[in-house]
């Protein structure tokens, strides 16, 4: 995909979301009183006007310009090639993270979560390291944490082990 | 003179020194690591100040503060990681700098220039505080709203390849810190009906994401460019920066320790703000504006310089007036109080040999900071030893530990992982960071101060031109875009003739 195709989606994906964002501004939340009430729906509507002026910019602008000249712009680099899966597998794993850091605690999630990084992730496949790094990197942080500097780490609403 | 001989004798007590140390220490770790804020640690000192005498006690308080402010370098410049908002404008270069082999180098600036701006910032409260709180008092929401407008201007600078590209990172900063419980009246802005909506979007927790999430992806990412990523040990320079360096960038000190401290003195602003202003003035006065962003050493100078004097800066409110310029700030005018020391001027008369005392643990307190910082480099740069994959592995779990600490909340995991691969996508497709960070740091300030001066005029918009100063900061936000402006048109032209000359 070109730079312009990019430009033009990334402009109507920002276009959409500045009028939904808008439409939800406008819905939900109450407008000032006025004599100075200025309310908590202004700056919030400001802002998404303000996305909607500059989408519609960026996407008249890819739209206009010459299907090359995005291409052959020296301060216009290619974008980078987005790796989808590892990005949604760290969307996954951070999220299921922070579901056992709530449930089980800090000292069962931790573990569970390194190795499932390491094995699907990162292919480790020695028990030995899986092992040694999951408990080393726990017992290391829990001991840091919540021994010496008096951090609260996460204790599980489910399963409570310290 | 007595009064000063007294104070010598307060802060050099074997008692005082090692508080002192142990607070900077404390405040480096705490600092250092994403997620764990300085005030975090001054909460946890605190209680051990009272067991102790003024002096320590203060010392012990105010080198948690300053260990924490220096700290924040530390991971921004190994990792590209902020570990507070002060340093995340030390990303910018400090980052570069180490993927170019040259952390060490980094890091003894970030340090030396850091505790150049703290005692700077000292040495212009101990001569100016009078002065100086007169003038800060003087801002009210309608200077305080110009102000940072003038400090939203400098995102023109910030934007990278594309303008427009730029202020759409800046807008969506902003319109991610409206979300939650409005902070004026209460009312909750999309929400979703959710009770941990309603807290909002902690700026820490989208720094972290920002920065650490796209980092992660990047290491776990099969094809991922693993040359990029920050060289091995054996190619590292452990070299400091030399006197020449130093003697080079007094000028661009001396300014950034001016900002740092005219930002910290003014009530509700902080060391972002100043950092950020200060990088902006080093890129706009720099020879090279070109290799900012590159890993240009200026570039780290100026943020650290200025984010340190701010606690200079602080002390001038805090000391002679009792006004706490932010939470961390809050907790040592607690620590004050506890000890019998009430702020005001009368605390200059009844408590002088105090008062000195307490300047004089700050000097130690650098003086600290400054020793254990030069001779943690040789440990920290050994985070660059360890493989990308398993120094990622290792950061997940700092970051989710650091976003969890700060409200003791999983819904601030779920926020720093959305925001991260938001942040991953939008760095993918050359939408720069920096501005959405600006945006978010400045954009709670911008509108409760709008707001407030508005109320207080009574929705007259004429207090927004009848203050000189808010004039002043108004015609520095226009001159900053004007000249950003031509510049970019101008580098557009030099871009055109390029590209003409290589297609012919």
């Amino acid at each position: 995909m070109t730079n312009r195709m990019h430009d033009i989606i990334l402009g109507l994906l920002l276009l959409i979301l500045s009028g939904v964002w808008s439409w939800l501004v406008i819905d939900t939340i109450p407008s000032g009183f006025g004599e100075g009430d200025i309310g908590p729906r202004a700056f919030p509507l400001i802002f998404g006007l303000f996305l909607a002026g500059l989408s519609g910019l960026l996407l008249l602008k890819a739209v206009l310009s010459k299907p090359d000249e995005l291409k052959l712009s020296l301060a216009g680099a290619a974008h980078s090639v987005i790796h989808w899966i590892p990005a949604g597998l760290i969307l996954i794993e951070i999220s299921v993270y922070g579901y056992l850091l709530k449930t089980c605690g800090f000292v069962i999630a931790t573990p569970v979560v390194i190795l499932f990084v390491m094995l699907v992730n990162l292919r480790i496949r020695s028990a030995k390291m899986l092992l040694g790094m999951s408990i080393g990197i726990t017992l290391t942080c829990w001991l840091i944490f919540e021994k010496v500097l008096g951090i609260y780490l996460a204790n599980g609403s489910w399963i409570n082990i310290g | 003179m007595e009064q000063f001989l007294n104070a010598f004798a307060l802060a050099f007590t074997p008692m005082s020194i090692a508080a002192i140390g142990l607070g900077s220490l404390v405040g480096l770790i705490f600092g250092s690591i994403p997620g764990l804020t300085f005030t975090v640690a001054l909460a946890l000192a605190l209680p051990i100040s009272f067991s102790l005498d003024a002096v320590p006690a203060i010392g012990l308080l105010l080198g948690t503060y300053i260990g924490g402010m220096t700290g924040g370098s530390v991971s921004a410049i190994l990792l590209g990681i902020p570990g507070t908002p002060s340093a995340a404008a030390t990303v910018l270069d400090g980052h570069p700098m180490t993927r170019n082999g040259d952390a060490s180098l980094a890091l003894g600036t970030a340090v030396i220039v850091s505790v150049f701006g703290g005692i700077f910032s000292l040495i212009i409260m101990i001569v100016s505080v009078d002065l100086v709180s007169k003038v800060a008092i003087g801002f009210g929401p309608a200077e305080i709203f110009a102000l940072v407008l003038f400090g939203f201007s400098t995102i023109c600078g910030l934007c990278g390849i594309s303008l427009i590209k730029g202020l759409i990172s800046g807008v969506l900063g902003l319109m991610i810190m409206t979300i939650g419980l409005d902070a004026i009246e209460g009312v909750p802005r999309l929400t979703f009906g959710s009770v941990n909506m309603l807290q909002g979007i902690n700026l820490l927790v989208a720094l972290i994401g920002l920065f650490a999430v796209p980092f992660i992806v990047e290491a776990f990412s099969d094809e991922s460019d693993r040359t990029g990523g920050p060289k091995r040990m054996s190619n590292i320079r452990p070299e400091l920066p030399s006197l020449r360096l130093l003697y080079q960038n007094v000028g661009l000190m001396i300014r950034s320790a001016l900002i740092g401290t005219g930002i910290g003195a003014i009530p509700g602003t902080g060391g972002a703000i100043a950092s950020f202003l200060a990088y902006d003035n080093a890129r706009r006065f720099s020879k090279k504006p070109e290799t900012f962003g590159k890993g240009n050493i200026e570039g780290v100078i100026a943020p650290e310089t200025a984010n340190n004097a701010v606690t200079g800066g602080t002390l001038i409110p805090l000391l002679s007036l009792g006004i706490p310029g932010d939470p961390a700030t809050a907790i040592v005018l607690a620590g004050l109080m506890i000890h019998g020391l009430v702020p005001g001027p009368a605390l200059f008369m009844n408590h002088a040999s105090e008062v000195y005392g307490i300047y004089i643990a700050v000097v130690l307190a650098y003086v600290w900071v400054l020793g254990l910082q030069l001779l943690g480099i040789r440990i920290f740069v050994h985070v660059l030893r360890v493989p990308r994959d398993i120094l990622a592995l290792v950061v997940l779990v700092l970051c989710a530990i650091g976003a969890y600490s700060i409200r003791n909340s999983a819904f601030d995991i779920y926020a720093m992982a959305i925001i991260g691969v938001s942040a991953y996508v939008l760095v993918a497709v050359r939408i720069p960071i920096t501005p959405i960070i600006l945006g978010m740091v400045l954009g709670p300030t911008l509108e409760n101060e709008f707001r407030t001066a508005m109320m207080l005029s009574e929705g007259q918009a004429d207090i927004f031109y009848t203050s000189p100063t808010v004039i002043v900061f108004f015609s520095l936000a226009a001159l900053v875009i004007v000249f950003q402006s031509l510049s970019e048109l101008k580098m557009k032209r030099k871009e055109k003739q390029k590209v003409n000359v290589s297609n012919a």
